[in-house]
């Protein structure tokens, strides 16, 4: 909930942490919603607006992993909340904060970066109004592909059943064989996957950036890493995913809706 | 009815806030900025806290596309793979 009246703060806060930028004029407060229930505030100027909260001019730092995790929270709550009150946001990154100089106040400096990026941050905003992001990542079971691969491919079943069929010595041989043949076949499939897969989600999301591949803790293996960029409710989407899906040996994972977090960069 | 989902799809780990949280969202021009230092030391400690685990968020963002987008449940699994198609080369 918005209340439209005077900020809570005084303009010689000595840093301002910023949690994202939103369309906006005049004074707003969110509440104390923010790190270690800090109250948040909106500065505007020029129709832009920057949801922030009073701090000390120094990073948030701690070793402690509970302190982070609260951190990490609150700044995704405050951006969620941000959206929720003002539509389209640009989130910030984690630990932005905004100081001043000895002649520039705090304040003032805040009021400048908004000022000098009102261009970017329209056109920005207005790219993403109504739209979300969406993580997809697609794994696979090794062991399940490679299966299936030597199963229905006729050189590699070939050789699998000729190993079966030698004596000891031989059919070593001819298991290592299969494995390399495998491997590659593993190798060719996984590039042929992505390819396609990339190729479909691109076809039916408005953008997409492809992310670092991530090594999990299960079993599956990542072999696309996406953030998607749609209007929220968008339907054709999952479509594709389940069609992906229903691969033998595929799993999609899939998370959202995000404020646009990949999207906001250069 | 509600599909039975697989849990790996359900869920939004902390990883996936942390990927975006710290990597990506708008950085701030460095004359006016002083926490960017922070950021890996920040990021490197909880991505130690996090390993092995499969945090769970509680804030509306992890969810199925089922949930998410539509309220369709997925068609059968089936093999695509087990037999080569006509057009791929042996």
């Amino acid at each position: 909930m918005i209340v439209e009246r005077e900020n809570p703060t005084t303009a010689s806060a000595d840093g301002l942490y910023v949690y994202c930028v939103a369309r906006g004029d005049g004074p707003c407060l969110l509440g104390a919603i923010g790190l270690e229930g800090k109250t948040v505030y909106g500065v505007a100027a020029g129709g832009i607006r920057a949801v922030v909260h009073d701090c000390r001019p120094e990073p948030y730092q701690s070793q402690d992993p509970h302190v982070l995790k609260g951190w990490l929270a609150s700044h995704q709550d405050v951006v969620s909340a941000a959206t929720q009150a003002f539509g389209t946001v640009l989130p910030m990154a984690f630990d932005m904060i905004v100081r001043g100089d000895a002649q520039t106040g705090t304040l003032a400096a805040m009021k400048g970066w908004l000022e000098q990026n009102r261009e970017r941050f329209t056109r920005l905003l207005d790219r993403l109004a109504s739209k979300a992001e969406y993580g997809v990542q697609v794994l696979w079971d090794r062991a399940v592909i490679a299966a299936a691969l030597v199963e229905g491919r006729a050189p590699l079943r070939a050789l699998r059943d000729e190993a079966m069929s030698k004596p000891r010595g031989l059919a070593h041989l001819l298991q290592q064989k299969l494995a390399k043949a495998t491997r590659e076949a593993l190798e060719m499939q996984a590039q042929a996957f992505a390819q396609d897969f990339y190729a479909r989600i691109r076809g039916c999301v408005d953008d997409v950036r492809v992310e670092p591949l991530k090594k999990g803790d299960g079993p599956g293996q990542m072999l696309l890493n996406l953030s998607c960029l749609m209007p929220e409710g968008e339907r054709e989407l999952g479509d594709v995913l389940d069609a992906i899906q229903a691969l033998e040996g595929v799993t999609v994972r899939f998370t959202g809706p995000w404020p646009p977090y990949s999207f906001v960069g250069a | 009815m509600e599909p039975e989902l697989p849990q790996s799809y359900r869920r939004a780990t902390l990883v996936d806030l942390l990927d975006r949280v710290l990597d990506r969202g708008l950085f701030l021009r460095a004359d006016i900025v002083i926490a960017v230092a922070g950021i890996p030391l920040i990021g490197a400690t909880l991505s130690l806290a996090v390993a092995g685990t499969d945090t769970m968020l509680k804030y509306g963002i992890l969810s199925d596309w089922d949930e998410a987008i539509r309220a369709v449940p997925p068609p059968q699994r089936q093999s695509l793979l087990a037999e080569p198609s006509g057009t791929r080369t042996a």
